[in-house]
């Protein structure tokens, strides 16, 4: 088997990189595909509390790249029933405790055995960014539409073209398809203006995503939240499925105008 | 595939290879040491056309043939051209004695880069022109204008003596100092600063012209608020000039002539 490496990254801190990553993966397990993620986040360890495997952890990414432990050790399997694994961050250390020629090594081999190999970077473009993005062959930028985080993923997709990613695609998180409506908040086009990369997804803001953040059990587990859709539909299109978009906002037509007048706006939106 | 060794390391993924060559190892230890490893890997090679990254070192033209004979006679492989990290700007001058580069091929893909720690942007478009035609620096050298093709992105900054060109756009956080004119086939959203070393006669075009701020030789001048923005928000390009020790921006007619009833750009 030879998978497929694959960082997640964004420049911008909080914008949903590490949602992404364990929903991402989540949804590659669901399609029948052996997925491991890798929390490359050394220090502020978080993809584990996502994914509710927090309180499995024993050994972790540190330990394994310094050979305290075997691959098979540090590798945390979802609770679910899925061939879905978790290398977790060490919370304890920091982000040059290990390095970019190692953590490649170590995708290589992890290669060899999973389809997909999902890196979640750390925010930044500093050392933590580099190891990270050092062993992926692909990239996906996570964005909101909002300038400071547009800027960065900017800045990102500079930095991914000159350590040989080409063509990263773009993840735009929590669109808030009332505010596009009312003119408030960028839409996909403006923001594809601007980074001039391909659209993986869009993702609707939607209050189950934290919640099941909260919970431990990525959105995606959930079919009724519009989130969950949005990245079951990214993790297919991450899988070469030729999957349609669909707008997050909707188009404003006499139905939806009508819903509008009407006050029902909570689901007068179709979602990507 | 690398090399332990601690002046030349090479790297490769895929389909690239990587020469990475320490910056500040002596010129003749890098010589011996390429040859050393080319030697040492005979065989390793197949026949094919290569980029070479100087990085940052700045080398004159006998080190440049000196790397391509080295490559060529201890492998099958062409050196097609060279490349320079974009801070050699600064240290490598005024016209003349810009790095030289060789005619590189015409539509091959994007060259190989070294990964240093600093990630130096691909110059893939730099190329030296073979016939010298004089550019517009404030000290009257020739200088080749300089042609970007590549999306110019926020933290990108570059320096150039001559005109530059950019065909896409420039980012918001982008930057670029031009001794001459700036010509930006797209959209300019970044910091423009023509005339860098003090020509008012400098000017910056752009199909969209869209920056926070403009700068020609020593006057700058800040985009008009929202108000009488919507009036200068004519689509179309643009040309921003200096007159009477101010920035004017106007339509850019196609012609580079004397513009006049501009929209005042106040610094």
């Amino acid at each position: 088997m030879k998978g497929k490496t694959i960082v997640i990254t964004s420049g911008k801190g909080g914008v949903g990189k590490t949602t992404a990553t364990a929903n991402i993966g989540t949804g590659l397990a669901m399609r029948g595909h052996k997925v491991v993620v890798i929390d490359s986040d050394i220090g502020l360890r978080n993809l584990d509390v996502i994914m509710g495997l927090e309180n499995r952890i024993v050994y972790d990414l540190v330990n394994l790249l310094e050979g305290h432990c075997k691959p098979h050790q540090a590798m945390i399997r979802d609770k679910h029933d899925y061939e879905l694994y978790l290398i977790p961050a060490a919370q304890t250390r920091d982000k040059n405790s290990i390095d970019a020629e190692q953590l490649r090594g170590l995708c290589a081999t992890l290669e060899e055995d999973f389809d997909y190999v999902l890196i979640d970077c750390p925010a930044g473009i500093e050392q933590g960014f580099k190891n990270a993005v050092g062993s992926a062959s692909e990239a996906i930028i996570v964005t909101t539409p909002e300038v400071s985080a547009i800027r960065d993923a900017d800045r990102v997709i500079g930095l991914l073209e000159a350590a040989e990613l080409h063509r990263p695609r773009l993840v735009i998180n929590r669109i808030n398809p009332d505010m596009v409506k009312r003119g408030d908040m960028m839409d996909q086009k403006d923001v594809v203006s601007l980074l001039a990369v391909d659209v993986l997804g869009l993702v609707p803001a939607d209050e189950r995503t934290i919640t099941a953040a909260n919970k431990g059990v990525p959105v995606v587990h959930d079919k009724k939240a519009p989130s969950g859709a949005a990245f079951l539909r990214i993790a297919a299109r991450v899988d070469g499925d030729d999957v349609p978009m669909v707008n997050v906002v909707s188009k404003s037509g006499f139905f939806g105008k009508f819903k509008g007048l009407v006050g029902m706006n909570g689901s007068a939106y179709s979602h990507a | 595939m690398a090399s332990k060794s601690a002046v030349v390391q090479v790297s490769g993924r895929g389909t690239n290879v990587d020469f990475i060559i320490d910056d500040s190892a002596p010129f003749d230890q890098v010589a011996q040491n390429l040859r050393q490893y080319l030697v040492e890997n005979r065989g390793l090679w197949s026949r094919g056309n290569i980029s070479v990254n100087a990085g940052r070192r700045v080398h004159s033209q006998e080190e440049l043939d000196r790397i391509k004979q080295v490559i060529e006679s201890e492998s099958g492989l062409t050196v097609s051209r060279f490349w320079c990290s974009p801070d050699h700007f600064d240290q490598a001058g005024p016209a003349g004695e810009l790095p030289p580069l060789l005619e590189s091929p015409p539509n091959r893909p994007s060259p190989r880069r070294s990964k240093t720690e600093t990630m130096p942007r691909p110059w893939s478009i730099l190329r030296r022109a073979k016939d010298s035609k004089p550019g517009n620096s404030s000290k009257g050298q020739p200088v080749q204008a300089l042609f970007v093709k590549t999306t110019f992105r926020s933290g990108e900054s570059i320096r150039y003596p001559g005109d530059v060109v950019v065909l896409s756009d420039v980012n918001p956080g982008a930057e670029i100092m031009a001794g001459g004119d700036i010509v930006v086939f797209g959209r300019l959203r970044g910091i423009a600063h023509a005339g860098v070393d003090g020509d008012p006669k400098a000017a910056i075009i752009a199909l969209d012209l869209d920056a926070p701020r403009l700068q020609i030789g020593p006057y700058t001048g800040l985009t008009p608020a929202a108000g009488s923005r919507s009036k200068s928000k004519t689509a179309g390009p643009r040309i921003a000039y200096v007159r009477r020790r101010s920035i004017y921006v106007s339509p850019y007619t196609g012609r580079f002539a004397r513009y006049t009833r501009g929209i005042l750009y106040e610094g």
